[in-house]
């Protein structure tokens, strides 16, 4: 029998303190040297062993080599060598029995009961007497060991990490690649915290709250920190900036920048920006923007544009191509980013001669090169260098262009609990007479002493009081806008958190108040704020009383537990209420989600939101944005803006951590992800029928359908009997899927036409969601074949947004598929009013074997027989569409593929299945307000609308959705509403 | 945890003549018990003899021998021992018969019987030594092999202190270390 080599080490190991036999066994050479005593002392004359084999002393069991007994035995015993031979064995056996057999490691000769845990790591746990052969252990192992650790450095003890200004700069340090927002620290402690554009933001709260969060939008108030949208500031004269930005939007995507309610200051509106002058193509994203009412003293125009980060950059060089602003302005004293006294001390740099964006530095480096000195808390946005101009003037036009990036916080309340919410949380500020002589710097005793200003503020204050009475948010003009100044809301937290609610008081001149003020809006007047003027702003975050000096006065207070009655004079706030619009289009639900968002000066941040948090809001993350934005049906931003360059990166990054998700492997586990998903247990897309699962090729889409829709204008809508012509068109299809077309197709661009949708939004109206009638059919024109065409050949390539709703069961998913249905489907429906709809049947995945045997060539036998069995379903739609499935491409490396999913060069999208493709979904839910299944989504516009002439009156506006995941068609709704 | 379990029987063979002893070899010793089993048990007591019977130790000088049985029959087996009168090995004939000291459930408890049961010995022997030299003898052997001392020693040369004694499982040690 023969042990491996390994197994004889092990076992010698194991066997190294036992005792072997003592034996005889060789003669002349003597082999049993080791052995002690034994023989050696018998027998004097071969004293020492004389051997050359080093074999253990003792030989245990029988050498090949063993002779006899050549040598004479000893003749005579003596008392000495029979004691020695009984002290060796007993020292073998003492030996054999204090030594433990297996482990190598000094805790093996340690009893069982005095092993303590992590003895390998920490030799201080062993008894000292084990100690010392414990280290020299320790030290040989880790040499002997293969890759060294690096040596941590060592930290400081916690007491000193934790001391303020350690933490503070801590803080700093760490939040040099993304910005904090002011209420980080409260969301890092509930919230689960994403790094997104450029920020630290909550994406999802810790506890279960999904429900309650729904609740809390459609009953109470959920509040969201949006203070990461950025605040961009335009100045100049009214006409000038009227005529500049008109290049960025269009009015036929609804009102512009000009519109008359938002120019007085009375209204916020939104607008998407588009590039300067590319209408419709390259637009740049949604944005809202607010102008400062006029006044007598200014003849300047004030407006703010907030834009989400993404777009900021970019639309920042739009409005700087427009306005002509191209001098970066030089703050010499205080850029808005920094206004603590500390770096007020230090010399500025001067320099940044070049108007030119540098990269952004990092902040607390130059901090330190500077003289370091002690981290302060930074306000505003602490990343950017000082040297990155922040404004930007024009020479000819007289418009300064001001990044107010992180300069406001803006919080948003949804819900329409959100006026009884702010009515109790904030108080207008009380007038303050005294005039400190010591502190001439406050702001609000000077504004005291102005006459104007107080009749301002008071007719302000009585806004504010009729808004305690108003019953719900909705109730006002959508994005009214209100400027107040109010008290410092921690001197009225409540002790224990209150859920705010409303008074309503049914006195009848309120009543008169109330009623007009819903109809009117705040007048102009009163929208006026001070929260517009720098100065003002400024003075407000410098002389911030702190927690610390609040701490004390509460300390002071008699009783303890009452609240604070003199507001200390630095403790008023100018702020701004901009009433943000519910639910706006559809019949159902509206002016559901509609809210108020709260703008306030920086460093006020926590503030206000813990007396807030106080009143009983929920808070939500950004995932509660979405679910919002979702139920409002309105599209949010990243999301559902495929053809603006932030939403095609948002797309790709969301594309590349599905496929990471479904494969899953070793590396992505690495990061915190619990489940491995074997490659048996995925979901096979192939067999699904779903070409892409995880990304939407809009692009392709339009392409094809652009294609069939002059197929069908070139043809005349003929029956596609021949299949050389079929098959001469699948090869157009093929060959040339991007690269050259007839001629050379534009980019997909987004519906966002007023006029155009509102005249699609007719034409599938028929049945509304839930088959509710219609009201305004009879003003469009019907839907024929000229109107169809002319509409086309306006809306080349174009998407449209639309929201569908399940007739029945199902949730859809993302990226479910929007489907035609057959004819055969709708009889189906007609028959039975709750039928659940088709059945895809399963797809053939060919690409299995190839991944099995990946260096074998694709079987081409296989693709023409599949070809042939999936376009079955179809021709009764579109007639002219031929069987056009491409070909696989044969040289796709197979390397690439993985099993379950398409190789890149995707086949026809639109025909793949048994129903035709029309779109997507982008997002999809079940969703609590409507009590079904909503999904929004983007479909072709030929695609819609060919779709809709073929189907009779009734069931127009019906299609299908399918989960990517799923084989199982469900009938949805098409909504688009303007 | 189950184990097998077996009987581990400590045995002195006691010869007459003790030069021979040393002529002992375990493998003459197991076939003598075998050979003594089937004399006694017939077929049954051969088979059973041959399952886990073996000879775990022998030392040539001492004459003790560990002897392993199954435990389910080491009674059985162990009735046959008596019988040995002689170790046949190599065509030499030695005279014999073994004498059981101790049953033990684990090698280790012979062991620990074994050290106690030597240690006896030479302590009796040395008030009956004749002259002085084997007086003088005798009193190293027992320091050689008293307990306190071992001990501390055991760990030293584990861990590859040097520091050896001159004492004879010296070279044994040197050679162990070597193979690892």
């Amino acid at each position: 029998m023969k042990m491996s080599a390994a197994k004889v080490k092990m076992r010698g190991k194991k066997m190294r303190n036992q005792p072997s036999s003592v034996q005889y066994v060789e003669s002349s050479t003597q082999n049993g040297g080791g052995g002690d005593e034994g023989p050696s002392s018998i027998h004097p004359s071969t004293k020492r062993p004389t051997n050359t084999n080093q074999r253990g002393g003792w030989v245990r069991g029988h050498q090949k080599d063993g002779g006899g007994y050549s040598r004479e035995m000893p003749k005579y015993i003596t008392a000495g060598a029979f004691a020695r031979a009984r002290a060796a064995e007993v020292n073998t056996m003492l030996k054999a029995v204090t030594k433990t057999t297996g482990s190598c490691h000094v805790f093996g000769a340690l009893p069982k009961h005095m092993r303590r845990r992590a003895m390998s790591h920490n030799t201080k746990r062993l008894p000292c007497r084990l100690r010392e052969v414990a280290n020299r252990m320790r030290e040989k192992s880790l040499q002997a060991g293969p890759k060294k650790k690096k040596e941590q450095a060592k930290s400081k003890s916690r007491k000193a990490r934790r001391r303020h200004g350690n933490l503070l700069m801590e803080f700093n340090r760490r939040q040099r690649k993304n910005v904090w927002l002011e209420t980080h620290i409260w969301h890092a402690k509930r919230f689960h915290m994403v790094k997104k554009w450029g920020y630290c933001l909550g994406n999802r709260p810790t506890y279960k709250c999904y429900r309650s969060c729904h609740r809390a939008m459609s009953s109470h108030c959920l509040l969201q920190d949006l203070s990461y949208y950025c605040c961009i500031e335009l100045q100049g004269e009214e006409n000038k900036l009227l005529a500049s930005l008109s290049e960025l939007t269009s009015k036929e995507t609804g009102p512009t920048f000009a519109a008359a309610l938002c120019l007085s200051g009375r209204r916020q509106g939104s607008v998407v920006v588009y590039r300067a002058g590319q209408y419709p193509a390259q637009p740049l994203g949604p944005v809202t923007f607010l102008w400062r009412p006029r006044s007598q003293d200014l003849t300047n125009r004030q407006l703010w544009i907030w834009a989400h980060p993404t777009i900021k950059q970019d639309l920042l060089l739009e409005l700087q191509k427009v306005c002509q602003c191209c001098d970066a302005v030089v703050h010499p004293v205080v850029t808005p980013a920094e206004v603590f006294p500390s770096l007020q001390l230090e010399p500025k740099p001067e320099k940044n001669s070049d108007g030119k964006k540098i990269t952004k530095t990092k902040r607390k480096l130059k901090f330190k090169d500077a003289n370091g000195p002690p981290a302060k808390k930074v306000l505003g946005d602490g990343t950017r260098s000082p040297n990155i101009p922040v404004t930007w003037k024009s020479s000819s036009k007289g418009i300064v262009i001001n990044d107010l990036t992180m300069e406001i916080v803006r919080y948003r309340l949804i819900g329409p609990q959100s006026c009884s919410v702010l009515a109790e949380t904030m108080e207008a500020a009380t007038v303050c007479n005294e005039i400190n002589e010591s502190k001439p710097s406050l702001w609000w005793p000077e504004q005291c002493r102005s006459k104007n200003k107080m009749n301002l503020h008071q007719q302000q204050t009585h806004v504010f009081n009729i808004l305690k009475g108003i019953f719900s948010t909705g109730e006002l003009p959508s994005g009214t806008v209100l400027g107040l100044t109010v008290d410092d809301p921690r001197l009225t937290l409540p002790t224990k958190k209150v859920k705010a609610l409303p008074c309503v008081k049914h006195a009848q001149e309120v009543d008169e108040e109330r009623r007009e003020l819903i109809l009117q809006g705040v007048p102009e007047l009163c929208c006026q704020s001070n929260l517009w003027e720098q100065s003002v702003r400024n003075n407000v975050t410098d002389n911030k009383t702190s927690e610390q000096e609040l701490n004390r006065m509460r300390n002071e207070v008699l009783v303890p537990g009452s609240r604070l009655s003199l507001t200390p004079p630095q403790g008023r706030v100018p702020i701004l209420l901009v009433q943000q619009p519910g639910k706006q289009v559809g019949n159902e639900m509206s002016s559901w989600g509609a809210g108020w968002d709260l703008l306030l000066p920086k460093g006020w941040g926590m503030a206000f939101w813990v007396p807030l948090v106080y009143r009983g809001v929920r808070i939500g993350g950004l995932n509660m944005g979405v679910k919002h934005s979702q139920n409002k049906g309105a599209p949010h931003f990243p999301h559902d803006y495929p053809d603006c360059p932030s939403g095609v990166r948002f797309q790709e990054e969301q594309e590349a951590e599905l496929l990471a998700k479904f494969k899953r492997s070793a590396k992505t586990r690495a990061e915190k992800e619990p489940k491995m998903r074997p490659p048996a247990k995925r979901t096979n897309y192939i067999k699904h029928g779903c070409l892409a699962p995880f990304g939407c090729p809009w692009q392709q889409l339009s392409e094809e359908w652009e294609l069939i829709s002059r197929e069908g204008g070139e043809e005349g809508r003929r029956d596609c009997q021949s299949t050389a012509e079929a098959d001469a068109v699948m090869e157009e299809m093929t060959s040339c899927g991007e690269i050259a077309e007839t001629k050379p197709l534009s980019r997909f661009i987004v519906l966002r036409n007023r006029k155009s949708l509102r005249l699609l939004s007719g034409w599938c109206r028929p049945t509304t969601s839930k088959g509710q009638k219609s009201c305004r059919v009879g003003e469009l024109p019907p839907l024929d074949s000229s109107a169809m065409t002319g509409f086309l050949t306006a809306h080349r390539m174009s998407l449209v947004w639309v929201r569908l709703s399940l007739l029945c069961k199902g949730k859809p998913e993302l990226h479910a598929m929007v489907c035609v249905p057959t004819a055969e489907d709708l009889k189906l429906l007609k028959k039975k009013r709750g039928s659940c709809g088709p059945q895809e049947p399963l797809h053939r995945d060919y690409f299995k074997s190839r991944v099995r045997r990946r260096k074998k060539e694709p079987k081409k036998a296989a693709e023409s027989s599949w070809c042939s069995d999936n376009t079955q379903g179809k021709e009764s739609v579109f007639s002219s569409e031929p069987n056009s499935i491409t070909t696989v491409d044969p040289k796709s490396s197979s390397s690439d593929i993985i099993l379950g999913l398409w190789p890149d060069p995707l086949p026809s999208i639109t025909s793949h299945c048994s129903r035709v493709t029309l779109g997507w979904v982008t997002q999809g839910d079940f969703s609590l307000s409507a009590g079904c299944g909503e999904a929004l989504g983007f479909i072709s516009v030929t695609a819609l609308l060919k779709t809709l002439f073929n189907q009779p009156m009734e069931h127009r506006g019906v299609f299908l959705l399918r989960n990517p995941t799923s084989l199982h068609y469900r009938f949805a709704k098409i909504n688009i509403e303007v | 945890m189950v184990r097998v379990k077996s009987r581990y029987l400590l045995c002195e063979i006691n010869v007459t003549d003790r030069s021979r002893l040393l002529l002992l070899d375990d493998r003459a010793v197991a076939a003598a018990v075998r050979a003594s089993v089937a004399r006694m048990h017939g077929d049954y007591g051969a088979a059973l003899c041959s399952i886990r019977f073996s000879v775990k130790y022998l030392n040539a000088h001492t004459g003790i021998v560990f002897l392993r049985f199954p435990k389910k029959c080491y009674r059985l087996l162990w009735s046959a021992l008596p019988f040995i009168t002689c170790i046949e090995n190599r065509g030499q004939k030695i005279p014999c018969f073994l004498n059981c000291l101790h049953v033990g459930g684990t090698i280790r408890t012979c062991q620990k019987f074994l050290i106690r049961y030597n240690t006896q010995q030479l302590h009796r022997m040395l008030p009956k030594c004749k002259n002085e030299e084997e007086k003088h003898e005798i009193q190293k052997a027992i320091l050689n092999c008293t307990l306190t001392k071992r001990n501390k020693e055991a760990f030293e040369d584990e861990f590859g202190s040097d520091k050896e004694d001159d004492s004879d499982d010296d070279n044994d040690e040197e050679e162990e270390e070597e193979e690892e």
